[in-house]
């Protein structure tokens, strides 16, 4: 039972994790905003009355706070297809038919031509990543779904599909707190897509 | 018929009565030694037979495994223009023609070029061959559409490039082919020039053996081999080379039977496989399957008429008429062949002349076989060592995909060499006394595309780039500095380091001393960035000391070194010993964020048939934090652009982000470069094989090679994607150890009159909850400077900043 739906997963993954459905509500502002702590501690304003406090702690402050005074930026990547080459989606297309019809390897193996292609694309790991996953391998899959992440760039919508793999890939590997986590990670993702919906 | 002779021989029996009595009595005695002979010459006959039965119906040849190159994809956006793809095509034996009707073929028209791909068998099936349209575009492949009605395609794989095979030592090798599958030139040219009555005769020819006899007798000795195609097969099939009259008669015996039990078609096709035709250092090249790609680079239903009299032509002597070291007597006896074609009515006399005015067509010497790439087949054989016996390699025709791409490797065999000729005369060094390899991969994927293991191409002697192992010098720094950033608490990229004399005590009761390569000091709060980027001895030595070097060798192992590194400070700057392929793997890891790829030479193997047998997928383990990672590659690549590195830019364009360092050892024994751009990571080492001194630096000995061969395989740039655990915050990095005030000039305030606008900052990236306190936007690289101006006098809100300030720096020195 469990296999069935991790096995699922994947398949829904592989049909295309396209269109994630627009959060439940609207947020203010992402959950992955810089998160300040002890670390990091503004100065008082007084000391540089030229500054103001929500602009420090960096670049990434600033990033922030270009985003909220800008609402209409252009949204990141939703699938595969806006971003990737002809080439790399007809060798996806490959992959989830050799998927969907039981053969891993050949399209784990296809999906590697892709990635010679194309080795920073975001969206070949997290199949790869669904693909392995499938084949049981929880680890590899988690590997590959973190390594989508990391090219990704800021892209919501593919790492709250790749937090939602990551947790399927603990669950499996019997680790439940660990999914948990992955889970609300996902949904927190999930829900900062919502800054794009019109 | 029959009863005709019968009656004749009665006949003759008549007449012979009147001497009966005479042979009656002798009779028996004759009839028994006749009978003893025969049944002598039976029992000799049933043992040949039975050897040439076993033998050609056993398992007849052991096939060597077969090594093919990474498959060129074509696809639209593909960076490779329409001459390098015509050289491609060329290399791999592709004919140029003016339609494309037959595989193997491809014709430039314009900015365009069509190609019919060959069918090949892939690890996962087979493609078939397809006639293709490409256009070109100053980026490289701008379209590709198929022009055979079979279908649209997004992309296509050239058949992969044969590069070697697994042969036992002195073995032989070849490639089977079938009668069916040969040119019908083939078999009818042989038979013309070597065994007119082939398809006639029992396996020998009386008169060729009478005419041989007359030879042999009039010369003492034996000189001519009068020998039918089945006596050659036998010969080379059961009998070693002497030349004997009873090893003569036994291979005419063995002939004759063989021609008895087996089809002309099976003695042919047989003997298209094993004839002799050429040696490739101690491996011997045996059959038209191997001869074909061995001369041609190209499977044997594409020859021509031309290649395959010249095939024909070789039979005699494949050493006396080799057309790679004897063009000329090569070509005299192939154009005498093609008369015997044209003569025998196969070849029409247009056909005839053309191949008559062509030119042997063979390819160079550096295109063939295992000579051609001995350092990356070292590592291919030693990566199937582990899980092949020799007999499966050697013996069972295996087919194994490599990651080598021959475009990268010739780059980088052509930059090593000339760029070692180039630096011996540009530093009056002595012609050829330097010695180099070079390792190039994909980085993500961990595919290993090239690998040099010398200067010498071609020569398969000490792998340099698998066996050298060398000290590494600076090139253990960005290891050094990747431990001290999985750190953040104490270390970030400004954090200012203390470059002034040190003196460490060791176990061993001596002192080490570390110096810088300047012979000074920069300071005791030099930028942590800024120590990396000129590859300073002393601050690197500080901070490794301080990140502990247990940690550093940890980082070492997670970056995927596997040998033993001396928990000595010394390691710091690289007192440890490496091949230029275990650095590749380190930088990797680097270069791919962190994420370990054990680096590969293989991605599939298969039987003969194409079944998969084992597969080297790609398999990662995320070891180092993206975090860490991110912000070594960012310090790398101020490395390349304003540290050590920066003479790559002379060659390199100057809109690619890099990421590199460079190595020397002392008394500039090695010279190191070590670096990446977005897609390709590089590892040059330059040096003796004496271990003298070779009097360069990293820059000047390793870095021109490294930036020929990064920039001619067109290396993208490297593309800033901060992981989530980074903030970058802008500063002004002004830090110059030989500028007034370090770089801050007499009035540092005017650094942070612009505020927030500071249109000349740099993104610096910091592990996220680790950018210093206080640190603001627009700040400098040095916190003494920016603690003054962040804390004026009188003001003492931030007590924190005001003590950092007294100090002089807001980190606590460490020494």
């Amino acid at each position: 039972m469990k296999r069935f739906s991790v096995i699922a997963a994947a398949g829904l993954l592989i049909a295309g994790c396209a269109s994630s459905p627009p959060g439940s509500g609207p947020r203010p502002q992402p959950q992955r905003a810089p998160q300040p702590n002890g670390q990091t501690q503004p100065l008082p304003p007084s000391q540089r009355p030229q500054q103001v406090p929500a602009e420090r702690g960096g670049a990434s402050t600033a990033r922030q706070s270009q985003r909220q005074a800008r609402p209409q930026q252009p949204a990141p990547p939703q699938t595969a297809a806006e971003v990737s080459s002809p080439a790399v989606m007809s060798l996806m297309g490959r992959a989830d038919t050799l998927a969907s019809s039981g053969h891993m390897d050949d399209a784990a193996a296809t999906l590697e031509r892709a990635l010679d292609l194309e080795p920073r694309n975001p969206f070949i790991y997290q199949r790869l990543a669904a693909v392995r996953l499938a084949q049981g391998e929880a680890g590899q899959a988690e590997q590959l779904a973190n390594k989508s992440n990391s090219v990704a760039g800021d892209n919501p919508f593919v790492e709250a599909d790749n937090w939602e793999l990551i947790a399927e890939a603990r669950k499996a590997a019997g680790d439940t707190r660990g999914a948990d986590a992955a889970s609300t990670k996902a949904v927190n993702y999930q829900r900062s897509t919502s800054q794009y919906s019109q | 018929m029959a009863r005709q002779s019968s009656k004749k021989s009665a006949g003759r029996g008549k007449n012979a009565r009147p001497r009966r009595s005479l042979s009656r009595r002798l009779l028996p005695y004759l009839l028994l030694i006749a009978t003893a002979g025969a049944a002598a010459l039976a029992l000799y006959m049933a043992h040949l037979d039975h050897e040439v039965r076993a033998k050609f119906e056993g398992t007849r040849w052991k096939l060597p495994a077969k090594v093919y190159a990474s498959p060129l994809e074509l696809y639209a956006g593909l960076d490779v223009s329409q001459k390098q793809l015509v050289e491609r095509l060329d290399r791999q034996g592709y004919r140029r023609a003016t339609n494309i009707d037959e595989s193997g073929t491809y014709n430039p028209n314009g900015a365009g070029l069509s190609i019919h791909t060959r069918s090949f068998q892939f690890w996962n099936g087979t493609q078939d061959d397809r006639q293709i349209r490409l256009r070109f575009d100053g980026n490289g492949v701008a379209a590709l559409k198929a022009v055979d009605g079979e279908g649209d395609l997004a992309l296509i794989r050239l058949d992969p490039q044969l590069i070697g095979s697994i042969y036992p030592n002195k073995g032989t090798d070849r490639i089977l082919v079938k009668l069916g599958e040969v040119p019908p030139m083939l078999p009818a040219g042989l038979i013309t020039v070597e065994d007119r009555h082939f398809m006639s005769n029992w396996g020998i020819s009386p008169r060729g053996i009478l005419r041989a006899a007359v030879a042999d007798l009039k010369a003492g000795a034996i000189v001519q081999g009068g020998s039918t195609l089945t006596q050659q097969l036998v010969k080379n099939f059961y009998l070693d080379n002497q030349q004997t009259l009873t090893r003569k008669g036994k291979e005419a015996l063995m002939a004759i039977l063989l021609d008895a039990h087996y089809s002309k078609e099976e003695i042919l096709e047989a003997y298209l496989n094993e004839v002799y035709l050429g040696q490739d250092g101690s491996r011997a090249i045996h059959g038209f399957g191997l001869a074909s790609y061995f001369y041609f680079q190209k499977p044997v239903q594409e020859l021509q008429p031309a290649e395959i009299a010249l095939l024909v032509a070789m039979v005699k002597g494949p050493s006396y008429y080799d057309p790679r070291r004897h063009p000329e007597r090569a070509r005299a006896r192939r154009d005498l062949v093609l008369n015997m074609f044209h003569d025998a009515g196969f070849l029409e006399t247009d056909a005839w002349k053309q191949a008559k005015s062509r030119d042997l067509g063979v390819t160079g010497s550096a295109a063939r076989g295992n000579t051609q790439y001995p350092a990356f087949i070292d590592l291919v054989k030693r990566q199937l060592k582990g899980q092949y016996k020799d007999a499966d390699l050697t013996e069972e025709g295996l087919r194994v995909f490599t990651t080598l791409d021959p475009m990268v490797q010739a780059t980088a065999e052509q930059q090593v060499a000339g760029g070692l000729d180039r630096v011996e005369k540009q530093r009056g060094i002595k012609a050829d006394t330097l010695e180099s390899a070079a390792v190039v991969t994909s980085i993500e994927g961990g595919n290993v595309l090239a690998l040099v293991g010398g200067r010498e191409q071609g020569y398969a002697g000490f792998n340099r780039a698998l066996e050298a192992q060398r000290q590494i010098g600076s090139l253990m720094k960005p290891v050094d500095y990747l431990t001290a950033m999985t750190q953040p608490a104490k270390f970030n990229p400004i954090t200012p380091l203390d470059d002034s004399p040190l003196a460490v005590k060791l176990a061993t009761g001596k002192t080490w001393r570390p110096g810088n390569y300047s012979n000074r000091s920069h300071g005791d709060n030099v930028p942590t960035y800024y120590a990396l980027e000129h590859s300073l001895n002393i601050a690197s030595s500080r901070l490794s000391l301080a990140v502990g070097i247990p940690n550093i060798i940890d980082t070492l192992g997670k970056l995927g070194f596997q040998g033993d590194a001396p928990a000595v400070p010394s390691l710091a700057l690289g007192s440890i010993s490496m091949s230029p392929l275990e650095v590749a793997q380190i930088y990797n890891t680097i270069a791919t964020g962190g994420y370990y790829t054990p680096l590969r030479a293989i991605k599939d193997v298969t039987t003969r048939e194409g079944e998969p047998l084992s597969r080297y997928p790609l398999k990662l383990n995320q070891t180092v934090d993206p975090g860490p990672a991110y912000i070594t590659t960012w310090m790398m690549e101020r490395v390349a652009r304003y540290g050590t590195g920066a003479g790559m830019y002379r060659t390199i364009d100057n809109n690619k982000d890099m990421a590199g360092k460079t190595g020397t050892t002392n008394n500039l024994r090695d010279a190191w470069f070590a670096g990446f751009g977005g897609n390709r990571l590089g590892v040059v080492w330059v040096g003796r094989d004496d271990n003298q001194p070779a009097k360069l630096t990293g820059a000047t000995g390793a870095l021109p090679i490294w930036s020929n061969i990064m920039a001619d395989i067109g290396t993208r740039g490297i593309v800033d994607t901060p992981p989530d655990s980074v903030a970058e915050v802008p500063l002004q990095l002004i830090f110059d150890p030989d500028g007034v005030n370090q770089g801050a000039g007499a009035d540092p305030g005017r650094w942070f009159a612009g505020g927030q606008s500071c249109s000349n900052a740099v993104k610096v990236p910091f592990v996220k909850g680790f950018v210093p306190q206080g640190l603001l936007s627009c700040d400098t690289d040095i916190m003494r400077v920016n603690a003054q101006q962040n804390a004026p006098a009188g003001r003492s809100n931030d007590s924190t900043r005001e003590r950092d300030s007294e100090q002089g720096s807001w980190f606590e020195r460490i020494f």
